[in-house]
């Protein structure tokens, strides 16, 4: 299980998170959410250890995750991080084997299970056949599909994603989160991600962590945590929850709405 | 497979090159004529002799270092994220050149110091340049054109400082004026000789850390994520670029242009993973040294051009080119 206690984290002056002790539970797809800058992506870099906190800490299975080594961690880990670099000329295939190095190491040579590993990490986004295609001259659908394989590839218990729907159209938006909420409920995976979107996060997530100005507001399951008091405290927005069909659904009141004929 | 074939055609490439630099030249010397001078010297045979003693060390010295150039900019550009970046847009070529010129012009050095003066330079132009950027506020990224202007800015007053202190000694300044101008020349297989254990450690070094460098090409918090200490990687990588980029340096001068173009040649075919890219861009730019090498003693003839004169040449050419390309057409489209 991955939680922090007492995390505060200044990036420059700015104080980003300040006092947060979240807990993250194994086998659970757990959403952050919260309004822009509220911290939700430095709290996704704290867990992963590549941004350090100025007090508090955060464990893995009760180990800081400051004192684990790089490869330690990449094979307990993984993290999709919002924007994805790629060099011009590297293909797919490239870029899913990359993902093995974690296991592989400097010297290591990759397996015939890790070839199937890689393999399957392309099936699963539908990206099998696409490995000689140069990662560039993808689709922007595509391209993040890539990077996913990628995560998949690195095939830890623990995945890490800040905002992987953002620039995807509603097909792929809902055919990403259809494949990273089966791995949570058929491959036993603990799902973290930052996510904009509190009807996703309704539809998809176990537990929510609500952030405000850096700050827990509230952590708990989806349903109980995201009503409309705590949506509009962290959002500063009116809403109204509606049961529709079984699944509870927000409805932001802006405004000045066009009104239904 | 096909970067099996890719491999194969640099390497026959490599060959061709190579067979054709100890063939042509200002008498040339047919090809059943240079391998029966590689693999059965007659003493009596004058083209034998100039095969093995002039013609093989410029050869030898061309492959070692275009190799160890084209590998380093290969790096750079990988490690950078810099499209420009190379052992000459980074200061390291220059750097090289000023510490070799004053272990020779102030301390008087033997040969060996000399490229330890030619190191302690790389490291020094190197760190120069990247302080210069630090200072003129480059900031977080390193792929925007501030870092190579710094490397520049750099490389020019290193230029003028060695410039300066070859005035100080006339007698030993026609010496190395050819030096400086980046001259493949067999006097200098003395030097080769000394220092190509560089050049392999350089290499070894670098294709161990290949697969982490390439990652590193995806962004550093990427890369860490997946397993890579970035930061003594990066360290281990650098070092080794300028380890063999100064060797290069201290045998004939500073040679531009081979690190910056031959990994954007190489790229298109086998991709941008160091591990494929850095053997075929050694041997890619061991090749272009030597055709160079070629091109300079014969296109004008009767003059001999120095290699390095007639690489900055074109060199300059394609630096424009692909600043054009990577920078100003990609500005003017937004």
């Amino acid at each position: 299980m991955l939680r922090t206690e007492t995390l505060s984290c200044r990036l420059g002056r700015s104080l980003i998170l300040g006092d947060v002790s979240a807990r993250f539970a194994a086998g659970r797809f757990t959403a952050l959410v919260g309004a822009n800058g509220s911290g939700k992506s430095t709290l996704l870099r704290c867990l992963m250890g590549i941004v350090a906190p100025e007090t508090g800490q955060v464990l893995l299975d009760d180990r800081p995750v400051a004192g684990m080594r790089r490869r330690a961690l990449a094979r307990r880990m993984s993290y999709l991080p919002q924007a994805n670099v790629c060099p011009d000329h590297m293909t797919v295939g490239e870029l899913v084997e990359l993902a093995g190095f974690g296991r592989t190491g400097l010297f290591g040579s990759v397996s015939g299970a890790e070839r199937e590993t890689f393999r399957h990490a392309l099936q699963t986004v539908g990206l099998e056949g696409a490995e000689r295609q140069r990662v560039s001259q993808l689709s922007g659908g595509q391209r993040q599909r890539a990077f996913i394989a990628m995560v998949l590839a690195q095939d830890t218990p623990l995945l890490l994603m800040d905002e992987p729907v953002n620039h995807l159209d509603l097909r792929y938006q809902y055919a990403v989160l259809d494949l990273v909420r089966s791995l949570v409920t058929d491959h036993g995976k603990t799902l973290i991600m930052v996510l904009h979107d509190l009807n996703l996060a309704l539809a998809y997530a176990d537990d929510v962590v609500l952030l405000k100005e850096g700050r827990v507001l509230a952590q708990g399951q989806a349903r109980e945590v995201l009503d409309a008091p705590r949506v509009a405290e962290g959002f500063g927005i009116e809403t109204r929850m509606r049961e529709i069909e079984g699944r509870t659904v927000c409805l932001p009141r802006g405004a000045r709405m066009v009104d239904l004929p | 497979m096909r970067y099996a074939k890719v491999s194969g055609a640099a390497l026959l490439l490599l060959l061709v090159a190579a067979l054709g630099n100890l063939g042509i030249g200002a008498s040339p010397i047919p090809l059943p004529e240079v391998l029966r001078a590689l693999f059965s010297f007659d003493l009596d045979s004058l083209d034998h002799y100039v095969v093995l003693s002039q013609r093989l060390p410029r050869a030898l010295i061309a492959i070692y270092v275009g190799a160890v150039l084209a590998a380093g900019g290969a790096v750079m550009q990988g490690v950078t994220g810099n499209p420009l970046a190379s052992p000459s847009t980074l200061g390291v070529s220059a750097g090289a050149m000023l510490g070799m010129l004053l272990s020779v012009f102030v301390l008087d050095a033997a040969l060996p110091m000399q490229g330890f003066g030619a190191l302690s330079g790389g490291f020094a132009g190197f760190a120069l340049t990247l302080a210069v950027a630090r200072l003129t506020g480059l900031g977080p990224d390193p792929r925007g054109l501030p870092l190579i202007l710094s490397g520049a800015l750099t490389g020019m007053l290193l230029a003028g400082l060695a410039g300066a202190l070859l005035l100080t000694d006339p007698e030993r300044r026609a010496e190395y004026l050819g030096w400086l101008a980046g001259n493949i020349n067999h006097y200098y297989v003395d030097r080769l000789a000394l220092f190509w254990p560089f050049g392999l450690v350089s290499f070894a070094v670098l294709m161990a850390l290949a697969r982490p460098l390439t990652l590193i090409g995806l962004g550093r918090e990427r890369a860490e994520t997946m397993g890579v200490a970035t930061r003594p990687v990066m360290r281990l990588a650098l070092s080794a670029v300028v380890l063999g980029a100064s060797s290069a340096t201290a045998i004939c001068g500073p040679v531009g242009f081979v690190g910056l173009v031959v990994p954007h040649l190489v790229r298109p075919f086998t991709g941008a993973h160091l591990g494929r890219l850095l053997p075929v861009s050694a041997m890619a730019g061991a090749a272009l040294l030597l055709l160079s090498d070629v091109l300079a003693r014969r296109a004008f003839m009767p003059f001999t051009l120095h290699t390095g004169v007639l690489l900055e040449l074109v060199g300059g050419i394609c630096f424009g080119v692909l600043v054009y390309r990577l920078y100003l057409r990609v500005e003017a489209r937004r």
